[in-house]
């Protein structure tokens, strides 16, 4: 059984078809690539698969359990955490206590290990993303890339099954990029699969096994990155055409 | 052993109190208030202290719903006014006694809010703003329809006082410390579950409502929820009220009552919980005893009120309460930053110019 | 009765239009609920009787105004209210665009100010706005004051006049576009705040002619308190008809002017206490079941 099964996703916005007829499988350990030029739809699809979206046909399955249609919340709940393309924390909330929100989430407040304390958890992911020390600052003061972490932070809180990424590396300069990639190797060793949605090329193909290329809503292209980078139609959508 | 504990007591003491500021600072504000009767003041100025009581623990809750969980509500007035309401027509309908009729009063209220809360929770800011405006108004069109049961304009007359055995003087005294005693109790609470792991949730469905779904709250309950506890406290101050004033009626249901904790939170600090009370106590204080000792007509005094409150929201829109505590705070790391060197300053700026750019 | 429902119905729905014009206007092009609306609905019904006191004549014991100083001071006290609704935007709302609390606060602020100073100026209690004149007309077998029927014909007259300027004139496009996409608009270089000043002034000015034709037509007094009615009672139909459309608020003005009508009508006992109210159950119904109203653009994502 896949972890997630999308079948022939659909969603309009009046006249504008932004997802088109998607289908695809996500299966338990992968991590897999989603690119495609601006507008190609891959944020719209991650917000139709989380839920904060709903989409006009189709079917989105997720352990085997029909999820379309569930308020983003209880998808959250069923296993799948994702961030954000423009960083969105709790600004008057300290980092630590942004954690903690999504600690106190049922699916984050599981007694898995419950020798520790929700501050103690909320710590431990701090330090997996690298922010521990900044714990007690307001989010409001935080630079970019440390956000980024903070919202990754946020997402492994509720211990996904899936986490869906949306551009983890846009605004990160060269130094921040290695750590991020590292980070998400650990995540990824931990026993969690992901989706990421990426412009960086160069990164995501470092650490994707599977690509899936977006364009105008369609899904033009899949296979492993040295296949993609090789596909005559992908090279056209992002090179333009050579006419 | 009597020592040990004792000793256990002033550590956590000094530890939470003392060695906060703000704390201490509130500490010392309400030793005053408590000193206050001793400077034998007339009847009508502790009758004016004790509504300032119930009007900060009003504006408190207001806070708590809108500063704190980011639920516009400019219809607090309808959980004041059944309060009021509710524990008079028990009283009127039942002849039930105080202690009876306050508690129930302030379930019934409670019971409206989840009822009203419905609604409102599918709308958000504009809209929610003014669904919550439409609440008392449409209560108050139906108080006069039912006039029969209500009262219609006169309302409902003859509640019993809170302590009716007492002279009218000592009557007041006892009203005032009540009111004091209940702002007290109400504020540590309110201020206790704004900084619990809830009102951290509370905070986050403030600042970003989407990113809060995003890690698995159920946002609508837990606007039901800050729903529920604002009303309890907006009810409980309507309840004492009602019985410190023996009568409940239409004005409890006001526009001009719902405008009431929006002035008072403005100028105290919207967003804490001490604020709406400190801004209680400077806009009663001043509007009583400051504007009418210098004979200012009463219609100029609400002008200035609300010009201040203007002026505030544009300059400084976290309120003078939280001025002080920021400026508190500001000395502490002053010290900090000598003591610790340059790399604190950074941090210092940035913190300083995110709040002048929020 | 069903004649007399029929045209009081109209007559209503008259002026609940042009009402809403004025909020949905600022609505859809500056995106911003002013809550002082009612209250420059208010002051717009004092000026008119500011002004119009100020040439009244004696005649055989009955005071009035000879009917071109009448239709003069409705524009005066429009021209200021408009100037008045301008300026508030420009240091008081414009500041605070962005931060919704504060807006709501501050356009709730500029209402209380503005109701404080009319009670100041003209007393707390009941003032007179005499818009009257004499005469009536039977329409379908419906006797019908002229005030009456001179305020609904100018009030739709006014309203197709807004209409055709927003459609057809350049200054409309621009308030169109601004309202679609605000961004868009600035990028195609469209001073939006100068633009929002020009709304402000408009929609004060519809919301001061709006407030002198009602007042001065049904009740003939006011107290400088109850501008929560007009503003609520706005919102109610703009919200029916759906934000942003001026179509919508056309017919939802109608739809709620008949509704109230046959309510009060058909109601037993004092109904005149539940007329607000009767707005604001529709309102909240439609928020709660249909947020985008009649014809209003589908909300769609839940940011």
């Amino acid at each position: 059984m896949h972890l997630l099964e999308v079948e022939n996703l659909t969603k309009r916005f009046g006249g504008l078809t932004a997802v088109n007829n998607v289908s695809f499988h996500i299966d338990e350990g992968e991590i897999v690539g989603l690119i495609g030029p601006n507008g190609a739809g891959k944020t719209t699809l991650f917000h139709l698969i989380t839920g904060f979206l709903k989409a006009d046909s189709g079917t989105m399955k997720f352990k085997g359990e029909n999820i379309l249609g569930l308020a983003p919340h209880k998808i959250v709940n069923k296993g799948i955490a994702r961030t954000f393309q423009v960083v969105r924390p709790f600004r008057h909330l300290p980092a630590i206590a942004n954690v903690l929100v999504a600690l106190k989430s049922p699916r984050g407040s599981r007694k898995i290990e419950w020798i520790k304390t929700p501050e103690r958890k909320a710590l431990d992911l701090l330090e997996d993303v690298g922010l521990s020390e900044m714990m007690m600052e307001p989010a409001e003061i935080l630079a970019h890339g440390d956000l980024k972490r903070l919202e990754i932070a946020r997402a492994l809180a509720t211990e996904p099954d899936l986490l869906l990424l949306d551009e983890p590396f846009a605004g990160l300069n060269p130094i921040e990029t290695d750590l991020l990639t590292k980070s998400l190797r650990t995540i990824h060793l931990d026993g969690h699969t992901m989706v990421i949605v990426e412009h960086k090329l160069r990164a995501l193909m470092k650490i994707a096994k599977r690509v899936l290329v977006l364009h105008y809503g369609e899904k033009i292209a899949e296979g492993s990155p040295e296949e993609i980078s090789k596909n005559k139609k992908v090279i056209e959508v992002y090179m333009g055409k050579v006419s | 052993m009597v020592t040990f504990y004792l000793k256990r007591i002033y550590t956590s003491f000094a530890q939470h109190i003392l060695d906060v500021p703000p704390r201490l600072l509130a500490l010392l504000c309400f030793l005053l208030c408590l000193l206050f009767p001793i400077t034998k003041p007339k009847s009508y100025a502790l009758f004016i202290m004790a509504l300032a009581n119930l009007m900060a623990i009003f504006s408190a809750s207001w806070d708590l719903l809108v500063g704190r969980t980011g639920q516009m509500s400019l219809g607090h007035a309808l959980f004041f006014g059944i309060g009021a309401y509710s524990t008079a027509l028990l009283y009127r309908f039942y002849k039930l006694p105080i202690v009876a009729t306050i508690p129930i009063g302030i379930f019934i209220t409670v019971l409206v809010a989840v009822l009203v809360g419905f609604p409102s929770m599918r709308v958000k800011g504009p809209y929610l703003a003014l669904v919550s405006m439409a609440f008392p108004l449409i209560g108050t069109g139906l108080v006069f329809y039912f006039r029969q049961y209500t009262g219609g304009e006169e309302g409902v007359w003859g509640l019993p006082k809170l302590f009716p055995a007492l002279g009218r003087y000592d009557r007041r005294i006892a009203e005032y410390y009540f009111t004091l005693i209940l702002l007290l109790i109400s504020a540590i609470i309110v201020y206790k579950i704004a900084n619990s792991k809830t009102g951290v949730v509370f905070v986050s469905i403030l600042d970003d409502e989407l990113a809060s779904k995003a890690c698995g709250i159920n946002v609508t309950k837990y606007k039901l929820m800050a729903f529920a506890i604002s009303a309890l406290f907006a009810g409980l101050a309507g309840a004492v009220y009602a019985h410190m004033l023996g009568i409940a009626n239409y004005e409890t249901l006001s526009l001009s009552l719902s405008f009431l904790p929006v002035i008072l939170t403005i100028l105290g600090g919207i967003g804490t919980i001490y604020g709406p009370i400190v801004g209680s106590y400077i806009y009663h204080i001043t509007d009583r005893f400051v504007l009418t000792e210098m004979n200012i007509p009463d219609v100029w005094h609400l002008l200035f009120f609300i010009v201040l409150v203007v002026i505030f929201i544009l300059k400084w829109p976290r309120g003078i309460a939280r001025f002080v505590t920021d400026k508190l705070e500001d000395l502490s790391e002053e010290r900090e930053i000598e003591e610790r060197g340059p790399h604190i300053w950074k941090k210092y700026k940035r913190k300083k110019e995110s709040t002048h750019e929020g | 009765m069903f004649e007399e429902l029929l045209v009081l119905g109209a007559i209503t729905g008259a002026m609940y239009a042009l009402l809403a014009l004025g909020f949905t206007l600022i609505f859809g092009v500056a995106e911003v609920v002013n809550m002082a609306y009612g209250a420059i609905f208010l002051l717009g019904t004092y000026m008119f009787s500011f002004f119009s006191s100020l040439w009244k004549v004696e005649e055989l014991g009955m005071v009035t105004i000879p009917p071109l100083y009448v239709i003069l001071a409705v524009i005066l006290a429009a021209i200021i209210v408009g100037i008045a609704g301008s300026v508030v935007y420009r240091f008081f709302i414009d500041p605070v665009v962005e931060d919704l609390i504060a807006l709501l606060v501050v356009t709730i602020g500029v209402a209380i100010i503005i109701q404080q100073l009319i009670a100041i100026n003209f007393g707390h209690f009941h003032y007179t706005v005499s818009l009257y004149v004499p005469g009536s007309v039977t329409l379908l077998g419906v006797r019908v004051t002229i005030t009456r029927l001179l305020a609904a014909v100018t009030s739709i007259v006014l309203f197709a006049f807004v209409w055709i300027f927003i459609t057809k004139s350049k200054i409309g496009g621009a308030m169109r576009a601004t309202a679609q996409d605000r961004e868009v608009a600035m990028l195609m270089g469209i001073n939006t705040r100068r633009l929002s000043m020009l709304t402000m002034a408009i929609s004060s000015s519809l919301a001061a002619i709006a407030g002198i034709l009602t007042v001065a037509s049904s009740t003939q007094i006011t107290t400088p308190y109850i501008w929560t009615t007009p503003l609520v009672l706005s919102f109610a139909i703009v919200i029916l008809g759906g934000l942003g459309s001026i179509k919508g608020s056309l017919i939802a003005a109608f739809i709620i002017g008949y509704a109230e009508v046959i309510f009060m009508t058909f109601m037993p006992g004092q109904v005149s206490y539940l007329r607000g109210a009767f707005a604001l159950v529709v309102m909240v119904l439609v928020l709660v079941f249909r947020p985008r109203g009649l014809f209003g653009k589908r909300i769609e994502l839940e940011e």
